[in-house]
């Protein structure tokens, strides 16, 4: 037995070039998937990271449902039986001078060291001489800050110097260490109040409670009381549709590394079925030789799953940054570092790499199993036998795809549901890839033939005489070109779904700061208001509410302003509905409707500063701002409800002609940066919102030129085991006259026929898949409706990476050809 | 089991016997019949030369007889014993066992040198001798080039080599498929002169599946067949193969 494996191993050091095409093959389909669960899992660690340092040891906060809470409820807090210690909080963000955006916390240092580390350490790095005056700085200069490692190496700040921000410049106490990384400020909590324009206000106390019960029973009206655990689940959930994403391309990646490792233990069995024959004849049992089989697949496996864990934990460190950043983007800051480098990268890839293998090569060794002998002994399997069973896997795979179409009718029960539905899909597609070969055939024969005579005719039907082999190839290419399809298309319905919205809803000439940017203090909003030929502004508030336990928003607009100058799309209602906005109702986004089964005429229920309020909804509109979901409200109801006077930003419309419009625009970009506020006219607010919208989908970008990578593979192993294969066949040629640049030319012919196959069977595929990823994984996981929207583009550039890497696939085997085609002879061994 | 059968064979002399065999083959509608109904008798010991044309048979009854592909009807015995009613498991230990093989391809496993080729089949048969392996390869002249892999052999030493392996057992039966079809007339004629003699000193019955007439030479029975039907001839002489 020792010897029979002894001698499958020898063949991987003989055909070096194979071995390590095979070798590539996998290490990269396990490279992709662990560098994706790497970084996703990273990211999840840092923000876990962040949240925890911040909290400190409290174990509950308490705020007023939106804006601020009053100071002089501190006394009451203080005195609440269940209250252990309480640290009142300014949590804010400032635009520093670079444009960098950083997070301000606002403490009282002697209340809030009972709670949190950090305020612990404030004066303790100083030199004990200057201790004291540190502290009394901080506590009694206003505008002092202690800033955190990260802003001080950006700035080159020390201690002692200034930080500049867009509303004046901060004077450094103290540099402190952040393990949050998130970058930090930290001020005295009165003089945060006068930076920030709060006198008397305070945005949350964090509390360590002994009786929550007691204490949720005592401020059950007006407030929020969140313990960490809550808070967790909140930044969870808040989180999910992104998690999800991130597992589906990990699993997307998984699937076409899978594809690819069957590729690769395929082609160790089907090239040396002769051999299989050979020792079945002298007796070897068929045990003997799938065991045989499976040490050299698995030895593969090992070694590309090692391989492939060390490169996909380099990947991963790639990976991370896109993904922090996309987090960071979206819901909050996440500094972007790769998890440390453990032995387990290794023994997780060696692991995917051995299961992927053996389950890429239980279908051949299975075949392996059944055939007779003398079968086995005439080495490739007939392009008769394969067309046969070609048909056969073509009604395994329409099997395949009822039961995704099932999975797509189900998937309103759980988003999963629709993964596997989109899973089932891609597989069923793939296994038509034989019986679309045979189909095309005729065709490519004649182009083929048209292009490059006679050796056209002999690669096209080399592709179907070996269709056992070249099937494979083309499913596993087919699969990332449609994959490659199904991303771009989805992306760009998207983004033109993006743009129709933005042009109807965010009609504003200029934007002064944004939901995730500075708040805009109530001031400016005073003089922009005064400025003539400004026809409306829209003050634009959002908070995050919990609504039936899960994120929500509540945005307040002005709605008369928007009901002048919006054009919203209406899911339910009409324009007619901000008549009824106007009088008190509401109108909620469409994955608020999706999410929690809320139409119009229903009332929903949220809690205000006031207690719960019950809100009629007037109507339901298209919305891309949130996938949690909106409820919109007009901002003198917010007020009422909500005691809130914060602006998040401001929407300038003006009524005044086109010659006018730039004076009255230059004013209140005077006035905006007056109050050191960013402001954007319409199309930079609309660049700036694509522009996120770029970066939210760099992960899914590189994930697919990943699957193009690992599919190239696929062709190159099919290619150069056919070119191993066919040694006789080359000799035949030569008998026959052919010259060496004929039998390049065949090579490359049947190269690019592959990729062609492979690309006409992924624009079905693939604009299929587009629909799966719109109308089913999209409206599952973030509740709204893509608008289908065909461009070139994608179709185009796969096009192009499908003839490239083919040409690149075959670059390898042209090469033998041109060195070894003038010696071949006819013979078998 | 297969020994118990074989035991209880002992009476019979026939080393092989097929009854009724026939193999059809699918071949898309056409007539795909490979073999038509053959009735052998070989008894222990013969020599057989089994002439015919391209697409007479030859190969898929020697297919048959080695256990290596199931008829379509009929029964192939060998020691008395039913191939069918072995199973694989029982059709592997007759191979191991009781069959050599040559082919006219050679089929030396490419990644294994001579030695390594011979040994294969001595351990697979469950006696690993090397002394033995090495004394085989000696025996059809090839000493010297044991640890020398089939590709730096010509292709007279590597038929060498697989008769080597196929006698190193001391089987009862060698089945030889065009053993000097892919050779030199000069080599063949040494091939052949290798293989019987061995066969005889042995008392292994050995049948030859060839082309060539000059195999008849070597043959106690001369058998040919045409279009899948089997007859036997008294002398090769006046018939072309």
């Amino acid at each position: 037995m020792k010897r029979v494996i002894r001698s499958f191993l020898r063949y991987l050091a003989r055909r070096r070039s194979l071995a390590i095409l095979q070798l590539l093959g996998i290490a990269f389909g396990v490279a992709a998937a662990v560098g994706m669960t790497l970084a996703s899992r990273s990211a999840l660690e840092n923000m876990e990271g962040a949240v925890d340092f911040l909290k400190g040891g409290s174990t509950h906060t308490i705020a007023r449902p939106a804006g601020p809470m009053e100071e002089e409820l501190l006394t009451k807090i203080m005195n609440d039986p269940s209250v252990k210690f309480f640290a009142p909080v300014i949590d804010r963000r400032v635009r520093l001078a670079t444009g960098d955006q950083v997070r301000v916390l606002g403490v009282d240092p002697f209340l809030d060291k009972n709670v949190r580390s950090i305020t612990r350490e404030i004066a303790s790095s100083a030199n004990p001489e200057k201790r004291e005056d540190t502290f009394r700085s901080f506590l009694l200069d206003p505008g002092t800050v202690l800033i955190d490692e990260y802003i001080a190496k950006a700035g080159n700040i020390a201690a002692g110097q200034s930080l500049m921000t867009m509303q004046g410049p901060l004077k450094v106490v103290q540099v402190f260490a952040n393990p949050s990384g998130e970058p930090l400020v930290i001020m005295d909590i009165e003089h945060a109040q006068k930076f920030f324009r709060m006198a008397g206000y305070i945005d949350r106390t964090d509390l360590v409670v002994t009786d929550e019960a007691g204490l949720r029973k005592r401020w059950a009206q007006g407030f929020i009381i969140e313990s960490n655990q809550q808070k967790a689940q909140t930044l969870s959930a808040l989180l999910g549709a992104f998690k999800l994403n991130l597992q589906a391309l990990s699993l997307l990646a998984l699937f076409v590394g899978i594809f690819l490792i069957y590729n690769t233990a395929m082609f160790t069995v089907v090239s040396r079925r002769r051999d299989a024959g050979i020792l079945l004849a002298i007796g070897a049992s068929r045990g003997q030789v799938t065991l045989a089989f499976l040490v050299e697949v698995l030895l593969l496996g090992v070694t590309g799953g090692a391989l492939g864990g060390i490169m996909g934990y380099l990947l991963s460190k790639f990976l991370v940054q896109i993904v922090g950043g996309t987090i960071s983007t979206l819901y909050f800051f996440l500094r972007h570092s790769a998890l440390p480098w453990t032995f387990w990268n290794i023994a997780g890839g060696t692991l995917l790499g051995c299961a992927a293998s053996i389950v890429g090569s239980l279908p051949p060794l299975l075949e392996l199993h059944r055939v007779q002998p003398v079968q086995a002994l005439r080495g490739r399997t007939t392009s008769r036998s394969a067309s046969k069973k070609m048909k056969v896997v073509g009604t395994i795979g329409l099997s395949c795809l009822v039961l995704a179409s099932s999975f797509f009718l189900l998937s309103f029960l759980n988003v999963y549901i629709g993964f596997a539905g989109a899973f089932a899909f891609l597989l069923g597609a793939s296994l038509f890839a034989g019986f679309i070969i045979m189909i095309t055939v005729p065709f490519l024969k004649r182009i083929f033939s048209y292009a490059i005579g006679l050796g056209g005719k002999i690669a096209v039907g080399n592709i179907r005489e070996n269709l056992g082999r070249t099937s494979v190839a083309v499913a596993a290419f087919m699969i990332a070109l449609s994959m490659s399809i199904g991303l771009s298309s989805m992306i760009d319905s998207f983004r033109h779904s993006l743009i129709w919205w933005m042009n109807g809803q965010l009609r504003g000439e200029a934007y002064i700061s944004t939901k995730n940017d500075i708040v805009v203090p109530e001031e400016a909003y005073d003089e922009l208001k005064k400025v003539p030929g400004i026809g409306g502004i829209d003050v634009f508030r959002n908070v995050e509410i919990s609504f039936r336990g899960k994120p929500a928003g509540i945005t307040s607009i002005d709605a008369a302003v928007l009901q002048k100058y919006a054009q919203f799309a209406w899911l339910e209602g009409s324009d007619r509905s901000w008549e009824d906005v106007r009088r008190g109702d509401v109108i909620i986004s469409e994955s608020f409707s999706l999410r929690f089964k809320v139409k119009m005429g229903d009332r929903v229920t949220i809690d205000t500063a006031r207690g719960p309020a019950k809100l009629r909804v007037a109507g339901t509109y298209y919305d891309y701002a949130s996938e949690h979901g909106v409820i919109m409200i007009d901002r003198s109801l917010f007020f009422r409800l909500f005691n809130d006077r914060t602006i998040n930003s401001l929407g300038i419309f003006i009524d005044a002609p086109e010659p006018e419009k730039e004076g009255i625009l230059e004013k209140a970009r005077q006035i905006s940066r007056k109050y050191g506020l960013p402001f954007s006219t319409r199309e930079q607010f609309h660049q700036r919102i694509l522009g996120i919208f770029d970066s939210t989908f760099a992960v899914t970008r590189s994930m697919r030129i990943i699957a193009v990578i690992v599919a190239f593979l696929g062709i190159a192993g099919a290619l150069m085991t056919l070119f191993v294969e066919r040694q006789k066949e080359f000799g035949i040629y030569r008998a026959l006259g052919f010259t060496t640049g004929d039998v390049a030319r065949i090579t490359i012919a049947e190269s690019i026929g592959l990729g062609l196959i492979s690309f006409f069977m992924s624009t079905v595929v693939g604009t299929i898949f587009t629909f799966v990823l719109i109308r089913v994984i999209n409206r599952q996981s973030f509740n709204w409706t893509i608008f289908y929207h065909l461009t070139s583009q994608p179709y185009t550039v796969t096009f192009l990476t499908a003839i490239a890497a083919s040409v690149a696939a075959c670059a390898y085997p042209v090469w033998s050809v041109i060195r070894k085609y003038p010696i071949m002879q006819i013979r078998e061994d | 089991m297969y020994e118990k059968k074989a035991i209880k064979g002992a009476i019979v002399i026939s080393a092989i016997r097929t009854y009724d065999l026939w193999k059809e083959y699918e071949t898309g509608g056409h007539d795909g019949i490979a073999l038509r109904g053959i009735e052998l008798d070989i008894a222990k010991g013969q020599i057989i030369a089994l002439l015919g044309k391209s697409g007479s048979g030859k190969t898929t009854l020697l297919n048959l007889l080695a256990g290596l592909d199931v008829p379509t009807r009929g029964r192939v015995e060998i020691d008395g014993v039913d191939l069918q009613g072995l199973g694989e498991k029982g059709r592997t230990r007759l191979r191991r066992h009781k069959l050599g093989f040559v082919f006219q391809f050679f089929n030396l496993l490419p990644t294994l040198t001579s030695i390594e080729n011979v040994l294969l089949a001595l351990e697979l048969a469950g006696r690993p001798d090397e002394k033995l392996a090495r004394e085989s390869i000696a025996l059809v002249g090839l000493n010297g080039k044991e640890d020398r892999f089939p590709h730096e052999l010509s292709g007279g030493e590597q038929q060498r080599i697989a008769i080597a392996r196929a006698l190193v057992k001391n089987p009862p039966i060698i089945l030889a498929d065009e053993p000097t079809g892919n050779l030199d007339s000069h080599t063949g004629t040494q091939i052949l002169d290798l293989l019987t003699n061995r066969c005889r000193e042995s008392g292994t019955t050995l049948i030859m599946v060839s082309h060539s007439l000059k195999t008849c030479q070597y043959a106690d029975r001369i058998l040919r067949m045409l279009d899948g039907r089997i007859f036997e001839e008294e002398s090769y002489e006046g018939f072309a193969p």
